[in-house]
Parts: structure tokens; C-alpha cells; sequence
């Protein structure tokens, strides 16, 4: 069976009050009028975001760690787990020295290759097809969100007068990629849900389509700072985006499906993310739709279909 | 019972705790950088066709409608822009381009509003809110109007849109004027005191096209002091296409101004004005905010000195990172310590 680490909680939980706290709540505050008390409230949520990002930066990072140790422990394997170190040595060499040049396109192509080569054991080793669909999906929108990020920096590694005249065309495409994945999430994970979750699953949706209605320009700017996307694609398909990643995720928790967290940290993460801390939650994400991997005594993979419980989330043993 | 859970949950908070308030962020940037190309010799400050622009790798910077105060821009019709950037060392120079159909560069009528743009950046560390800072977080403003710089290339005044316009005299210029007397002519200050207290849109005059202004959030912009207007530029449109150079010595004195240290990573925001879809003041389109980086350079003997003074070695950013990993390693070593003999 795989085990996870007793910290994956700590992360998905600060993941997403960095996510909601920071990037959604202290944002909108500028919609806001702001007496003392408003501006003390929001100066201790700020703090708190801080620490949340904090705190999130340290565990996604010990986490990949965690995945690279795994895999070469387990034997069989290097690329992966080497090039999931790397991404943690990396990511400290850029606290002293900023990502630039050659440095920042190595950076970007592991993450790339990451992303593949994950990406590609999760559509092979998963049994049903709606799985491999939405892992497939999944990883899709990662590559184009991350090849969206890595084209100028490899223009600049080049020295290439650029712009990139599809980068556009690429980021456009990775959004729809990002709501068919939601649909196919649903598909794979969220059916068939009791009315009760579809009902309360549609507030998010209808929050989404009250907002919208009122105030399309608001809308589309809280969604960019929180969620990364432009909302370019017409509104219903992100409100019917955002009901199904809701009944997923209603859904999963109650059966302790781990797809709830693997939406959580992906919604936590954002499409096309800023930091590499929200990079790293995709690919964080992107992992735990792995199965567990094949053993030698097996045929065919074990699909790990419940959420860690607080007796999974012990740290393996050395 | 205290268990290795718990510690590592302490553990993780206390790393967390000091990085926070020591302001080392764990996490790189991810998003659109410019990266400032070091080129050897003079800046082109006014040639935008410059072979040394294409040292520069341009970037496409997406813009949106500022809706987020009041007055709000509806719908954007300059959707991005592309920028580039070079420094030599001394100087900093950054060259704007993007689409527009019209060329706006009079406010002579009543009823038109000019092209603009404007590139803002933090003078604090971090990045306050991306349009016009925020309490605390000030930024410095460079913007470039297009009818300051039609001005500069052909004074532009009523008879320029009104040719035909008759005045019978101008009551307080000096009489051997006549009635073709202009606003410089004005010899008494009492009678013109906006451009007598140094009021640069009352300046008959501009030495520059670009305003250098301070904002501290919204309804704070206030332009520096005429003796402080330091920022060099250049427009022109050709095409449907504004090209435009903004040029600063990396270095500056004032405490408003953003200074530049190659070496160092900054932030960048524009901001674009389509004076034909009648944009004015909070009515714009705007970016978010895009790193910006120098690309390495033999920097001239003494630009260091004359940039930043010199930090004393235990004062710079990668000894205070690396004091603080230390610290980090031995919290590490004592709690994996303290973990192998606490209960699982």
C-alpha cells in the first residue's frame, strides 16, 4: 500500500489557507471600503497567509524531497526521483541566486520533465479509462500551463528578441484543458453523487454565477488573483467547472477518496502559477494520482482509493 | 503525549515563523520576467530602430480593464504590450510597444484625451498592489503622455486645433507681444503662478515627456518636484503602433525614485491610456506586476560605489540567507535528535 508522510495533510491545509486566506480573501479586500478595525483584521490575515505560504513552501518542498527518497529507495528507478531532487536543490539555490538565464530554463525543463514523466505513469498505470482520462487531462494542463512559463524564459536564455507569438494561444489552451479536466475529474472520481452533495456542491457555483452577474469586471479579477484563469471561455462552463470539482470533492471526502485532495492541492496551486511553491502543488497533485507503484509480486498496479487516514499518515519507517 | 507528529509540526512552524520574519521568501518566481540586457556604449534613448533592442528578449505583457476603483474602465482596447529592456551599466533604458489604431497626442480640445503609458515600480521590498501601490508600499511612477512629447517635437496651443481663432489681446503679457503673445510671455509670475510655482502641466516647456511621480494607492499620485524630474524619454507612432523609450541613470539620490543595483531582482507594472476610447487617470489598462532582472555585465569601474554604497559583507542578502539556512540546519539537527527518541 502506499504511505504517505504525516505531513501531506499539514500541506494540503496550509496550501489552502495560503490559497483562500492570501491569494482570494486579503485580495478582495480592495473591493472593500476599510475603517481601523477592517484594516487590523486584515493585517492579521495577511500575517497569517504569510506564515500559511510559509509554512506550504517548506512542506511542498520536504514533500518532493520525500517522493525522491522514496523512489530511490525503492529501487528500479532514477530519472524521477533525481529529477524530483533536483527540483529541491534548485529551488534553494534560487533562494540565494535568482532563477535567470540557462539556470531558469534547466529549472523549467525538470519540472517539464517531471510532469511527463509522471503524467504518463498515471495514464499507464491506472486500469479504468475514465481515470486515465482525467489523469491524462490533468497532466496535460500542467505541461501547457508550465510550457507557457518555460518558452520565455528559453527565449531569454537564447537571447532571442521574441515575443513568443503563441504563448498566448498556449495559455488560452491550457485553460481549456483546466475545465475539461474538472469534467473529467467528475467523470472519473465524482459519480454517482446523492442529490444532497449535488445541492450543496451548487452554492459554490451559484456564489460564482451571483458575482458574475453582478459585477463581470470584479469576477474576473478576483478569479485571475485567486484562481489564475482569465475566464476568456464563456462564464456557464466555469460555473458548471466549478459545481462538478465541488460534487468531486464532497464526494471523495465522504468516501475518503484521495481525489479530493489531489483537487484541493491543484486548486490551491492554481493554473499557470506564479511561485514555484504552486508549481510544486500540481505536481504534488499530479503524483498522488499515481498508483501505488507496480511490485514485483504483481501483475497489475494497486489504485490507492482512500484518503489517508491519521493511521496511513505515519512516516515510513527507515 | 508529545510525539514525533507534534514536534514535527513545531519544528516546521518555527522554520516557518523565522523565514517569514526575516523575509526570505521559500519560493522562486515562476511568472513573466524581463530581463534588463546589458549592452556595451551608449544607450539608443531616442532611436527605437536600434540594432540594440534586439539584445533585449521582448516580453508580451497582458493587460486588463482597471475595474478595481472608481473610475473604472469597462471594456480594455489595448489588450497587451511588449516590452524590452537594456542598461549599460549606468544608464537604464526601457523600450514599450503596442497596437493603437489612433494616435492621440493633443489635449488642446476639451474633448480629447491622449495615448499614455506608464511603468510603475516598488520602492519597498515585496510588491504592494499592482495598481498605484498601497499604504506602506509607495512605487514610483514613470509616465509618458503623448501630447508632452508632441509638445516637445511642435508646441501645440489653440491655434494649433483652431486656426482660424481670433483673440483680442492677452491683457497681462508683455505689450511688445501683441496679441500673438504666448504663455511664456507672461512676464509677471502673479498671473501665471501654476507655472510660476514649477506646476509642470502648466510649463510652457517640457524637458521631458515623461512625469516622474510617487503614489502610496489610490487618489496619492503626486508628480515629484520639477528640479527631481529625472526620467528621459521618447515616443513616436508609426503605423497603429506607439513605440516608446523611457530612460533613467540606474542610480538615483531621491528617496522617491527607484534605484537600480544590476545583481538585484525588481518588479515592474504598466499601465497603457487609448485616448480614443476616451481613457483618462484611474480609466486605463493594466498589468499585474513582471520581475525584472539584469542580465550579467562588466559594469564600468566605480558604478558599484556610485549605484549603492557598499554593505558591509555580513549585511548582504546571501550571507543573511546563508546565516539563516545554518540556523535552519541546526534546528533540523536537534529536532531529528530530539524525533529518534520521541514515540512514534
Amino acid at each position: 500500500m502506499k504511505r504517505y508522510p504525516v505531513f501531506l495533510s499539514w500541506l494540503v491545509g496550509s496550501a489552502l489557507v495560503d490559497w483562500l486566506v492570501t491569494r482570494t480573501l486579503a485580495r478582495s479586500a480592495i473591493f472593500m471600503p476599510k475603517s481601523p478595525p477592517v484594516i487590523l483584521v486584515y493585517q492579521g490575515l495577511g500575517l497569517l497567509g504569510q506564515l500559511a505560504a510559509t509554512v506550504t513552501g517548506l512542506l511542498v518542498l520536504a514533500f518532493l524531497g520525500w517522493i525522491a527518497w522514496r523512489g530511490l529507495r525503492m529501487g528500479g528507478e532514477v530519472v524521477l526521483p533525481t529529477a524530483f531532487a533536483s527540483l529541491v536543490v534548485l529551488s534553494l539555490i534560487f533562494l540565494v541566486f535568482p532563477p535567470s538565464g540557462w539556470l531558469a530554463v534547466s529549472y523549467h525543463m525538470i519540472l517539464v520533465a517531471v510532469i511527463v514523466l509522471v503524467g504518463w505513469r498515471a495514464f499507464s498505470w491506472v486500469d479504468s479509462n475514465s481515470k486515465k482520462t482525467a489523469s491524462l487531462l490533468v497532466a496535460l494542463t500542467l505541461l501547457v500551463s508550465e510550457l507557457y512559463q518555460v518558452i520565455p524564459a528559453l527565449y531569454e536564455a537564447l537571447r532571442l528578441p521574441g515575443p513568443t507569438f503563441f504563448s498566448l494561444i498556449l495559455f488560452n489552451a491550457g485553460e481549456l484543458l483546466l475545465l475539461l479536466s474538472t469534467i473529467a475529474l467528475w467523470w472519473a472520481h465524482g459519480r454517482p453523487a446523492a442529490w444532497r452533495v449535488w445541492l450543496v456542491a451548487s452554492l459554490p457555483a451559484l456564489a460564482f454565477i451571483a458575482m458574475r452577474l453582478a459585477n463581470p469586471a470584479m469576477t474576473g479579477i478576483i478569479a485571475i488573483w485567486s484562481t489564475g484563469l482569465t475566464l476568456y471561455l464563456p462564464w456557464p462552463g466555469y460555473a458548471l467547472g466549478l459545481w462538478l470539482t465541488a460534487v468531486t470533492v464532497l464526494k471523495s471526502l465522504k468516501q475518503s477518496d484521495l481525489a479530493a485532495w489531489v483537487i484541493l492541492l491543484l486548486a490551491a496551486g492554481g493554473y499557470a502559477p506564479q511561485l514555484s511553491t504552486h508549481a510544486f502543488l500540481g505536481i504534488v497533485a499530479l503524483w498522488l494520482l499515481l498508483p501505488a507503484a507496480p511490485q514485483p509480486a504483481l501483475d497489475r498496479p494497486v489504485y490507492l482509493e482512500s484518503v489517508p487516514t491519521s493511521n496511513d499518515l505515519v512516516l515510513e519507517e527507515l | 503525549m508529545f510525539n514525533r507528529s507534534h514536534l514535527l509540526l513545531v519544528l516546521v512552524l518555527i522554520a516557518a515563523a523565522l523565514l517569514t520574519f526575516y523575509k526570505i521568501p521559500i519560493a522562486s518566481s515562476q511568472g513573466l520576467t524581463l530581463v534588463s540586457a546589458a549592452v556595451e556604449g551608449d544607450l539608443p534613448l531616442t532611436d527605437p530602430d536600434s540594432a540594440l533592442w534586439n539584445q533585449a528578449t521582448a516580453v508580451d505583457v497582458p493587460l486588463s480593464a482597471q475595474n478595481v476603483t472608481k473610475p473604472f474602465l469597462l471594456e480594455s482596447k489595448i489588450k497587451s504590450l511588449t516590452a524590452r529592456t537594456i542598461q549599460n551599466g549606468s544608464q537604464i533604458a526601457f523600450l514599450v510597444t503596442w497596437a493603437d489604431d489612433t494616435q492621440n497626442d493633443s489635449l488642446v480640445r476639451v474633448q480629447d484625451f491622449r495615448d499614455s503609458v506608464a511603468l510603475q515600480f516598488p520602492l519597498a521590498e515585496g510588491q504592494p498592489f499592482f495598481c498605484m501601490g498601497q499604504q506602506g508600499g509607495n512605487v514610483n511612477l514613470w509616465l509618458w503622455k503623448a501630447d508632452w512629447q508632441a509638445d516637445i517635437n511642435a508646441r501645440q496651443d489653440m491655434d494649433t486645433q483652431y486656426s482660424n481663432m481670433y483673440v483680442d489681446q492677452y491683457p497681462f503679457a508683455d505689450p511688445a507681444k501683441g496679441i500673438q503673445a504666448g504663455v511664456a510671455d507672461y512676464t509677471d509670475p502673479n498671473y501665471v503662478p501654476a507655472m510660476a510655482s514649477g506646476n509642470l502641466f502648466a510649463s510652457p516647456l517640457h524637458a521631458s515627456p515623461i512625469e516622474d511621480l510617487i503614489a502610496g494607492g489610490f487618489g496619492s499620485l503626486t508628480a515629484q518636484a520639477a528640479d527631481n524630474q529625472n526620467v528621459q524619454g521618447f515616443g513616436a507612432w508609426e503605423a497603429g503602433k506607439w513605440r516608446v523609450i523611457f530612460s533613467r541613470d540606474l542610480a538615483s539620490s531621491e528617496t522617491d525614485d527607484v534605484t537600480f543595483v544590476p545583481g538585484k531582482t525588481y518588479s515592474v507594472a504598466f499601465a497603457v491610456w487609448d485616448g480614443a476610447n476616451g481613457e483618462r487617470n484611474g480609466q486605463k489598462s493594466t498589468s499585474q506586476w513582471v520581475n525584472l532582472q539584469f542580465g550579467s555585465a562588466p559594469q564600468p569601474v566605480g558604478v558599484k560605489e556610485q549605484v549603492e554604497p557598499q554593505k558591509p559583507w555580513w549585511q548582504t542578502t546571501q550571507v543573511i540567507t546563508l546565516f539563516m539556512f545554518g540556523v535552519l540546519a541546526v534546528l533540523f539537527i536537534v529536532g531529528a535528535f530530539i524525533y529518534s527518541r520521541l514515540p512514534e
